[in-house]
């Protein structure tokens, strides 16, 4: 009701202005607002993207192959242990393995001697159980020295040399041994970051909580540089003294150097997008305590009132419902109306002034 | 006495020859050293106290400073009127005084009571404004830079610490004040979200500037009998100084400001701008403290130019903007010339009358010596010349020679009919005879403006000087008439062959025929003329009425006023359009164009939205009113959206006094709620559309400025353990951009901000402020404060501890005295005012309404005063009438010449008809004095025949006097410069007035002698 009586009240004719020929006009329009948002954020890393390699046999460290913070591959070799218990296993191996051959003969011949009859079936068996026990022991022992990295085929003679390897790609992030310190089995020796594993967690104001979801992107000003991750994680418990919501996102690119701890400035894009009839936020102005578009109006609607010639304006008033940075949406205006664009300001001087009363004769 | 004073004189005839020429020499000392000025100090004693409260709401404002100030002042002796203006950012109160007290008293008066007045902390501390005239701002220049090498804000700082204090310096000037430009701030731009990082508050950083930038005093230690001083220096010196102030230690490290902020230097929000030609720039303008010379204290700001000049850097200079003492001098020069060509006139019309060079010469001669005793006069009263007192000068200079003229007609009359006698008996005897009616007819024509001395406020300011000048001069001329001239007519007079010379001849062939028909006719006569001054005295009090013609200033001043709320980066812009538009539109009428936006750094009240366009004319332009007229118009059509007023400097600082309303007239509501005042407001407007003569109506838009009102929400509050203390800090400091502590660079000291990065970029930014509380949390100013906005106060005025609303008018084709009568009425019947709520018309009308209450009284008691001093000239109340009845012819003509001109009745009117009232007593008193000497010398002889004898033989000192007068006010009446406009109404009448009322009492008054006397014989 205010509304109308104030629309009623101000639609006024106003002079176009001899300088700025016609006031832009346009169509209001539905335009989806991708929201943004600005947020506080910090570079982590998960514990599961630390590694530790640890070393699976005990023994004695002899040797890294690296240097703290130096960039390793999957594969490479890390540390050079020295372990007794390898040097006995390989011993061990190299002895069943001509055990095996020999256990192998005797079987052949033994068939050979069955075949012609020279031999009895019970001997045959014995020969056969006797070569498999060995084949199984060294079988055990061959996938044991296969699991510490030791290629079987090669081993031709007792080695005490255990190697650790990069299980993946990343950087030495710690030495944890000392050198020639002994190690005991499933002792850490030397931790690895992942390359892979940084990732973004930042603080979101809770009446965004809902909005946001898994995949959403989110930008970082990293030093100068846009890094861009998407949301892995959304947290159940938010930050006790910020009270927002922590959401984690991974990097996507592989980056070489992110320092962890940093805090950074983050931008959210919601991937929900919603569409609004929307105007330009040049076409807002306050007015009486609301916001207001101005619209052209139809010149019959003014027949009555013969000074108002020139092309009337009248104002509308309208409820911001989302905002971007050049467009705002807005409730009261349909989709399609034509509305004053830009220079509202003008506008608005050209109706507060003729409301001033009659001006000049 | 009069018979002894001439006798004296005679005898010491060398001594008063000396006596004069000693007055020659101080008179004219005097009338060198006399301080020139436009106006008379039109200034209501007054004292303004401003408190400037940066950032801060005229709600706010209104509540916290300005209603405690006025509170505390309001109980004060003296106190006529106390008005106040709250805006955005600064309280002005303005104390009204009654008038004769003295202004050093009252502002030490004020300032004992501003200390008791309980202001805020950090909400800003009133100060008196310069104590200056309303007309005080003397001097405009501009700090130019022909260069292009310097910024706005380097240019800003020049003024501020270069020329302002030099010209400060220089004799009478009271306050240099700045507009325009940047002001120089040090900015430390925190990122709100970032005190999550480094876990300190904003609060934090304050302190940790304000701890830091100190200085100290450790006394002195004595070393080897010598004394070494100590001396804490811990001042920032550099911008690494700020950056690396610690704010906390953290696990040995310490966090600088630097970590957490960028500082580097920025400009402070400012409320004013000033463009030239398009061009931002920034000005100085100059006020002159009161009561000194205006003329005397820009001569010394002119001179002082090129020393200001010297110390600025190359290719900048100080250029002037505007000089109002030239506008002094054309009014002056005006005056001057009016004054002169007077002289002049008079001189060639006594030579005509007289056809005698040494009479001529002796009457001539008194004209000087009047006006120069008139001089030392005003230097001993300390009035300045100007454009009313001088215009008295040139009133009176008509009426100076009347008393010369008489003695001299008389002692050479006499001289011719007594050449046997010796000369100093003839001399003395003549002298003797008209001593007595010369010295009535002086002190009648005195007493004459004795109601305009009587006048209060602003009229009673501008008419004083005037007639003071005029009683002065007559003054000076009696002295002159009854000292100096006996002795000159002694020393230089001798008797002629003929007095008669064939001009008066020509005019006495013409005359006696009409004097005997009128004799014969009295009755007959009598009556017409009493009918037609009947007649056109009622005319008159239908006529239109206004306080004061406006005075030309040959340049033209807009007010340009847009929507209330605008910013002022869109003021600037339109302003260097406008500026823009008119130099290409008028580039032979106009040279430059200057526009002062908003307000300068102390002493205006203006918002963004107001500004002031002056424009620098061509000298040579014919037109100016068409120009005006049609220039006005072209703006008014291009520029749609704002409102063009247009004006002139001093006009526009006189509109300004006229009780704080910038317009002719205005309609003031009173009231509590400014909503409801202006819906008052505008019931008026539509109430009084369409009435005649209504040019422009004008509401003063108090509502209307956008806010974004952060109330705090005290559930959020406590829930994040932050304090509204603290919440406001931040909108004061970190968004309003107060300054927490100052960088001292030499004499110049510049704020240190502690700024919250783009806080101001958009109204989003501003809810998403972020605070962190003392115990680390971290919470936006939304979480925390209900963020609205909202349109609230652009200002809030007030008169006597009332709010008040305007709505201002101009009135043309109309006098305003109808129009206020018409609208009153109109308002009374159609417009609702709820209790508590009253209207009242205020602007110059107030001021013609009270001059015309006070005129109303003054006149009949001074009527009542020359009926007494006529009583006693004669002895007779009878004759005293007869002449005073001489008064309504001199009005007829004076009422005629107001009508077939078509000038309202204005006080400069009302001052000619009080001229006209004394010419025609003069004329009367010369007349009536004759008659009856010539009645007791010839007892026997018919009364119709000594009337018609005494009246031929008066002629030539009647028309002598009044062809004088006519001749001496003729100049003010064909005047075209500077100031002449307001002394066209007095001439008008004044010439009518003298016309009628010496052809009537040429013809009438013998009448009317007649008829007086002859029923008593009959």
């Amino acid at each position: 009701m205010k509304n109308k009586i104030l629309t009623v009240l101000l639609t006024f004719g106003a002079v176009l202005f001899a300088n700025e020929a016609v006031l832009p006009t346009q169509k209001a329009t539905l335009h989806s607002f991708k929201k943004s948002l600005a947020l506080n954020a910090k570079v982590i890393q998960l514990s599961n993207a630390q590694q530790s390699i640890t070393s699976l046999v005990s023994g004695h460290l002899e040797k890294y192959f690296v240097k703290p913070a130096e960039d390793v591959k999957k594969g490479d070799k890390i540390a050079l242990i020295e372990s007794i218990e390898l040097s006995r296993m390989s011993a061990e191996y190299i002895a069943l393995k001509k055990q095996y051959a020999s256990a192998e003969k005797n079987y052949e011949s033994v068939k050979k001697l069955y075949e012609k009859g020279m031999s009895s079936m019970a001997q045959l068996n014995a020969e056969l159980i006797k070569k498999s026990n060995i084949a199984a022991q060294l079988t055990t022992l061959q996938s044991q020295l296969e699991t510490l990295g030791i290629d079987t085929q090669k081993l031709h003679k007792a080695t005490s040399n255990f190697i650790l390897y990069a299980h993946s790609d990343g950087r030495v992030a710690a030495l944890l041994k000392p050198l020639h310190s002994s190690v005991s089995t499933d002792e850490a020796v030397v931790s690895i970051v992942k390359n892979q594993a940084y990732y973004i967690k930042s603080y979101l104001p809770l009446e965004y909580a809902t909005k946001v979801q898994a995949g959403d992107k989110i930008v970082v000003d990293y030093a100068g540089k846009k890094l861009t991750s998407h949301i892995t994680q959304i947290m159940p418990k938010v930050d006790a003294t910020t009270q927002r919501v922590i959401v984690l996102s991974s990097v996507d690119e592989p980056t070489q150097r992110l320092f962890l701890g940093v805090y950074l400035k983050a931008t959210l894009y919601f991937a929900q997008a919603d569409s609004f009839v929307a105007v330009k936020k040049s076409a807002l102005s306050f007015f009486q305590n609301e916001w207001v578009v101005f619209v052209p109006s139809k010149e019959d609607e003014h027949g009555e009132d013969e000074e108002h010639h020139e092309v009337p304006y009248s104002l509308k008033v309208v409820q911001i419902i989302a905002s971007d940075e050049n467009y705002v949406g807005v409730l009261g205006l349909r989709e399609g109306e034509e509305y004053v664009s830009d220079k509202s300001y003008y506008t608005k001087s050209l109706l507060l002034k003729s409301s001033l009363g009659e001006h000049g004769h | 006495m009069l018979d002894k004073l001439i006798e004296l004189s005679l005898k010491y005839r060398i001594l008063v020859l000396v006596l004069f020429i000693v007055i020659t020499a101080f008179g004219y000392r005097a009338y060198t050293q006399i301080p020139i000025d436009a106006f008379p100090d039109i200034t209501p004693k007054q004292v303004v106290i401003y408190t400037e409260s940066p950032g801060n709401s005229a709600e706010d404002i209104e509540k916290l400073i300005t209603y405690p100030i006025e509170s505390a002042l309001s109980g004060m002796a003296g106190v006529k009127l106390i008005m106040s203006n709250s805006i955005f950012g600064l309280s002005y109160v303005s104390v009204f005084f009654e008038d004769d007290m003295d202004i050093y008293f009252l502002r030490q008066l004020v300032s004992e009571r501003l200390g008791s007045v309980d202001i805020p902390k950090g909400w800003g501390k009133p100060v008196l404004g310069p104590n200056t005239t309303g007309l005080g701002q003397v001097f405009w220049y501009q700090v130019k830079d022909r260069t292009n090498k310097f910024s706005l804000a380097e240019l800003k700082e020049m003024q501020e610490y270069i020329v302002a204090p030099l010209f400060k310096s220089v004799s009478g000037v009271e306050e240099v004040i700045g507009w325009g430009g940047y002001e120089k701030q040090y900015n430390v731009l925190i990122d709100t979200k970032k005190l999550q990082d480094f876990g300190i508050t904003y609060n934090d950083i304050i302190g940790a500037l304000q701890n830091s930038n100190q200085a100290a005093g450790g006394q002195y230690l004595e070393f080897n009998r010598e004394q070494y001083l100590i001396r804490g220096a811990g001042l920032y010196k550099t911008l690494d100084d700020i950056r690396n102030t610690v704010i906390k230690p953290s696990q040995g490290q310490a966090i600088t400001i630097g970590d957490v902020a960028s500082v580097m230097p920025g400009v402070a929000p400012r409320f004013g701008a000033v463009s030239i030609d398009g061009k931002e720039a920034v000005m100085g303008m100059v006020l002159q403290r009161s009561a000194t010379n205006a003329a005397k204290v820009v001569a010394n700001i002119k001179a002082k130019i090129q020393t200001v000049n010297a110390a600025l850097p190359e290719g900048v200079e100080v250029v002037t903007l505007y000089d109002r003492t030239e506008i002094t001098h054309k009014a002056v020069s005006t005056m001057i010339s009016a004054l002169l060509s007077g002289v002049v006139l008079v001189a060639i019309v006594l030579f005509l009358f007289l056809f005698e060079l040494r009479s001529a010469f002796i009457v001539i001669l008194s004209l000087p010596l009047s006006l120069l005793i008139a001089f030392l006069l005003m230097d001993y009263y300390h009035l300045s010349a100007n454009l009313m007192s001088l215009s008295g000068l040139a009133i009176a200079v008509g009426m100076i020679v009347d008393g010369t003229i008489v003695i001299v007609e008389n002692s050479f009359r006499k001289l011719h009919d007594h050449p046997e006698l010796p000369k100093l008996q003839v001399v003395s005897e003549a002298a003797r005879e008209v001593a007595k009616p010369v010295t009535f007819a002086i002190l009648i024509i005195a007493a004459v403006f004795i109601p305009l001395l009587s006048l209060d406020g602003l009229a009673g300011k501008l008419y004083t000087p005037m007639a003071l000048n005029i009683v002065f001069v007559m003054l000076g001329s009696l002295f002159v008439a009854l000292v100096l001239v006996p002795v000159l007519v002694l020393l230089l007079l001798k008797p002629t062959k003929s007095a008669q010379n064939s001009v008066m001849r020509a005019i006495k062939r013409v005359y006696t025929p009409l004097l005997f028909f009128a004799l014969d006719n009295a009755k007959k006569i009598l009556a017409v003329v009493s009918i037609v001054f009947v007649v056109l005295a009622y005319i008159l009090t239908q006529q239109g009425r206004e306080f004061m013609p406006s005075l030309n200033e040959e340049s033209i001043m807009y007010r340009v006023i847009a929507i209330p709320g605008t910013a002022l980066t869109q003021s600037v812009t339109t302003a260097k359009e406008i500026e823009e538009y008119i130099l290409q539109n008028y580039p032979d009428d106009v040279t430059s164009v200057l526009s002062m936006i908003g307000r300068s750094e102390k002493g205006e009240t203006a918002q963004a939205n107001y500004m002031e366009v002056l424009l620098t004319l061509n000298p040579n332009i014919k037109d100016l009113p068409e120009l005006i007229q049609r220039m006005s118009e072209d703006l008014e059509h291009h520029f749609t959206f704002v409102q063009f007023i247009p004006t002139q400097p001093i006009a526009m600082r006189i509109e300004e006094l006229l009780e704080g309303v910038k317009a002719e007239l205005a309609v003031k509501i009173y009231g509590e709620d400014q909503k409801e005042l202006s819906r008052i407001a505008n019931e008026i407007q539509t109430a009084l559309k369409g009435i005649a003569g209504l040019e422009r109506m004008e509401v003063e838009s108090q509502l209307g400025q956008t806010q974004i009102k952060i109330v705090p929400d005290y559930l959020a509050l406590a829930r994040y353990g932050v304090s509204v203390a603290e919440v406001m800090q931040i909108i004061r400091n970190g968004i309003g951009e107060e300054g927490v502590t100052q960088k001292i660079e030499g004499i110049k000291r510049f704020p240190i901000v502690v700024k919250v990065v783009d806080a101001k970029d958009d109204i989003e930014a501003i809810k998403n402020v972020t605070l962190r509380s003392k115990n680390g949390n971290i919470v936006r100013l939304k979480d925390l404060c209900t963020i609205s906005i909202v349109q609230g106060a652009s200002f809030i005025k007030r008169e006597n501890l009332s709010r008040y609303m305007v709505v201002s008018m101009d009135v043309e084709g109309r006098d305003i005295a109808s129009f206020v009568q018409e609208a009153d009425k109109i308002i009374q019947k159609r417009v609702s005012t709820p209790t508590g709520y009253y209207i009242g018309w205020a602007g110059d009308f107030k001021n013609m309404q009270e001059a015309t209450r006070t005129l109303m009284i003054i006149i009949p008691i001074t009527i009542a005063l020359v009926i007494l001093l006529l009583y006693t000239a004669f002895n007779s109340l009878k004759k005293a009438l007869i002449i005073l009845l001489n008064v309504p012819f001199g009005f007829i003509g004076g009422i005629l010449a107001l009508l077939v001109s078509g000038i309202y009745l204005s006080v400069s009117a009302i001052v000619g008809f009080l001229a006209i009232f004394a010419i025609a007593i003069l004329n009367g008193i010369v007349l009536v004095s004759f008659i009856d000497e010539m009645r007791t010398k010839f007892p026997d002889v018919d009364l119709k025949t000594v009337l018609k004898d005494a009246t031929l033989l008066r002629l030539r000192p009647v028309l002598m006097t009044a062809f004088t007068t006519l001749f001496g006010i003729l100049p003010l009446l064909y005047a075209t410069g500077v100031g002449s406009e307001i002394q066209y109404p007095l001439s008008v009448v004044i010439t009518g007035g003298i016309i009628s009322s010496t052809l009537l009492t040429l013809l009438i008054l013998p009448s009317t002698y007649l008829l007086f006397y002859d029923k008593k014989k009959g």
